[in-house]
């Protein structure tokens, strides 16, 4: 009985490759070898940029007065002083770059998905296309000689909002284009048969599908704008004081404010400032990556 | 059901970003009160456009600090954005018309059209150059044992252009008779980047070495010797980390190593605020009326008895006129603070405060404008 059961776990016919031979067990190897190594030379520098931002920034940050105050009024030496004036720069910058770039990128995927065919929509597809190549210091200057050269315009956070507009449109016509994609032509189809018009199925159907997705690639775009430095150096100036008004003035903002230090200041209060100014952003964005990671768990359409 | 997750969702965005909104504030500058008791008494016209904008030159970042603080004291709550972001930017975003001053290591230059551009800006009227902030340059060396270093401008450009190259060299001893001189090599240290400090150092060796200079100025080091170090920051530990290392810094960055004495043909002169001062008010203006252009040459090539003549002049450019009445206002308020309170603590920061006569020349042309 028992040999029996041992022959009912034992296959038929012998395995056809029970033996690696070494040439292929050595190939293996090395290929695992090469894959490890490679992940490691991508996490060393990540690793080390994180530990080194954190070591130095960390007894900045680690002070209430830093979110709640700014740098108005103290020199360069002076001990104190926080980058809450930044931190609302960057905040509002982005925010508002958001709310021109999120409703005509959305537009712009359910015209590529649900609409488009021929040639305007193979032409939009090319220019999104370039548009997510143009270096962040050439969306700058382009609005420098538009919105400031052109149209007269003084400096500001709005120029810089429009010139990060530029740089996020691309990424969420993308990323909202493929979720869109992802959505099943099948409930389309259900929704067209019980006689929904298009526009009815894409606002209440296709939107609410892929809305958790979208709202992820938004965050991840925000994200990515948000440490953009090359428009904030043109296109404002720097303020150590707090200045809400989007539209006038000088305004700082987190990349500004390093860079500003960066120039200006030698002294070693300046080095502290820069350390916990990049500590800070790095922790906004870990926020923002989050954020969207939640958003996405909340909205994201139920499964049964 | 969906539209309750999104406003769950929106809320917590928008309650984050209110109460982000709620609780900032710029702090109370550290000595504040102690600064208002010992403020001077000039009336100051606080009140119009703010805050005032302004960019330009890192030689009087520091400097624009402190009147930015005294300004924030004298007028409650006034404040001044300065972008140091170089002297070719604060002229060009000054004529452009995005900033209410411009600060800058040279005055306007009319071979470079800056000067009809500024007049354009300034809707027709000339633009004044006004040297509000003097910072003196240090020739500071390290050289075990000898601590009163006397040089003068030939001796000093013979040193920085390879000339002289032992510090036991007939030329230095006979400006140091009392010293013992070692016969160690001169190891000369320069700025590797582009700097005014530079081009004022060299300017100075051209107007005051007696022909010994022929390498010109420029924001690049000529002299053709010695070794290179990056910024202010850079040379200063350069030099104090050989032994008979010498450079020229801004003074602040001097405060630890030791200044040679300059000898322009009247005795030995130390750097001191009131040796700069000094300088200060013998310098001649070649501008018109209330357009206070230095003419440096002049002033390098003095020998006023007592008088330190290497000095940085840096200028603010205001429009004489042209500016909006709420502009206007703040301009002179601010300079007028920055001429008289402003002036408290630079000698800390490595500049020289300005001396009364000067002083004087300045309130006049800040009241003049309109």
């Amino acid at each position: 009985m028992t040999t029996a059961t041992l022959d009912v776990n034992q296959p038929a016919t012998p395995p056809a490759f029970q033996h690696l031979s070494t040439g292929r067990r050595v190939k293996n190897g090395i290929a695992t070898a090469l894959v490890w190594l490679a992940f490691l030379v991508a996490v060393i520098p990540l690793v080390w940029v994180l530990v080194s931002v954190l070591a130095r920034g960390a007894h900045m940050v680690a002070n209430a007065d830093w979110w709640q105050q700014s740098l108005g009024g103290l020199l360069g030496d002076d001990v104190g002083g926080g980058v809450y004036h930044a931190i609302y720069g960057s905040l509002v910058q982005s925010l508002m770059c958001a709310v021109i770039a999120v409703p005509i990128g959305l537009l712009v995927a359910i015209y590529l998905v649900e609409y488009g065919r021929g040639r305007l929509a193979k032409a939009t597809t090319f220019m999104v296309d370039i548009l997510s190549g143009v270096p962040s210091i050439v969306a700058a200057l382009f609005i420098y000689a538009m919105w400031i050269t052109t149209l007269g315009f003084n400096r500001s956070g709005f120029a810089v909002s429009l010139a990060l507009v530029l740089l996020m449109l691309p990424v969420v016509v993308r990323s909202s284009e493929d979720m869109l994609r992802l959505v099943p032509d099948e409930l389309r189809e259900a929704s067209y048969a019980l006689g929904i018009p298009k526009w009815k199925t894409i606002v209440k159907i296709v939107i609410p599908t892929a809305l958790s997705g979208i709202l992820t690639g938004i965050m991840l775009a925000l994200a990515r704008v948000m440490g953009e430095t090359a428009p904030v150096l043109v296109l404002v100036g720097y303020s150590g004081y707090i200045n809400y008004d989007l539209f006038s003035g000088e305004m700082a903002s987190l990349p500004l404010l390093m860079n500003s230090e960066r120039v200006s200041n030698p002294s070693p209060i300046g080095t502290d400032r820069i350390w916990g100014a990049a500590l800070t952003l790095v922790i906004i964005i870990a926020l923002f990556n989050l954020a969207a990671t939640l958003l996405s768990r909340l909205v994201a359409p139920k499964k049964k | 059901m969906n539209f309750k997750r999104h406003g769950a969702a929106l809320g917590i965005v928008a309650a984050g970003a209110l109460l982000l909104a709620g609780c900032g504030g710029d702090p109370t500058p550290p000595g504040g009160s102690a600064n208002s008791a010992s403020s001077s008494s000039t009336p100051v016209d606080c009140g119009g456009k703010n805050p005032l904008s302004a960019e330009g030159s890192s030689a009087q970042k520091g400097a624009i600090d402190l009147f930015a603080q005294a300004y924030g004291q004298k007028c409650a709550g006034a404040q001044v954005n300065y972008n140091a972001s170089g002297s070719g930017n604060g002229v060009k975003q000054f004529n452009g018309g995005q900033v209410d001053f411009g600060g800058s290591d040279s005055a306007l230059s009319a071979d470079k059209g800056e000067v009809s551009a500024a007049a354009e800006r300034c809707k027709g009227n000339p633009a004044w150059n006004l040297p509000m902030v003097f910072g003196p340059i240090a020739i500071a060396y390290k050289l075990d044992g000898v601590s009163n270093l006397v040089l003068n401008g030939e001796t000093t450009a013979k040193i920085f252009n390879g000339s002289i190259k032992k510090w036991n060299d007939p030329a230095i001893k006979a400006l140091n008779s009392g010293a013992n001189l070692p016969d160690k090599d001169i190891q000369v240290v320069f700025r590797s980047d582009e700097s005014g400090t530079t081009d004022n150092f060299q300017k100075y060796l051209a107007a005051a070495s007696n022909g010994a200079w022929t390498q010109g100025a420029g924001k690049s080091f000529h002299g053709g010797v010695g070794n290179g170090a990056e910024k202010s920051n850079g040379v200063a530990s350069a030099v104090q980390a050989v032994d008979g290392g010498i450079t020229y810094v801004e003074w602040s960055y001097a405060k630890n190593i030791s200044v040679a004495k300059l000898d322009n043909g009247s005795g030995a002169v130390e750097l001191t605020s009131d040796s700069v001062g000094k300088a200060i008010d013998n310098a001649k203006v070649k501008g018109e009326g209330n357009d206070l252009v230095l003419d440096l040459d002049a002033l390098y090539a003095s020998n006023t008895p007592g008088a330190y003549p290497l000095i940085l002049a840096t200028y603010e450019i205001v429009c004489s006129k042209g500016y909006e009445p709420d502009t206007a206002k703040a301009v002179k308020a601010f300079l007028t603070v920055a001429a008289t309170d402003g002036q408290a603590r630079l000698a800390d920061k490595g500049y020289a405060p300005l001396p009364k006569a000067f002083q004087d020349k300045l309130l006049t042309a800040i009241q003049a404008i309109a």
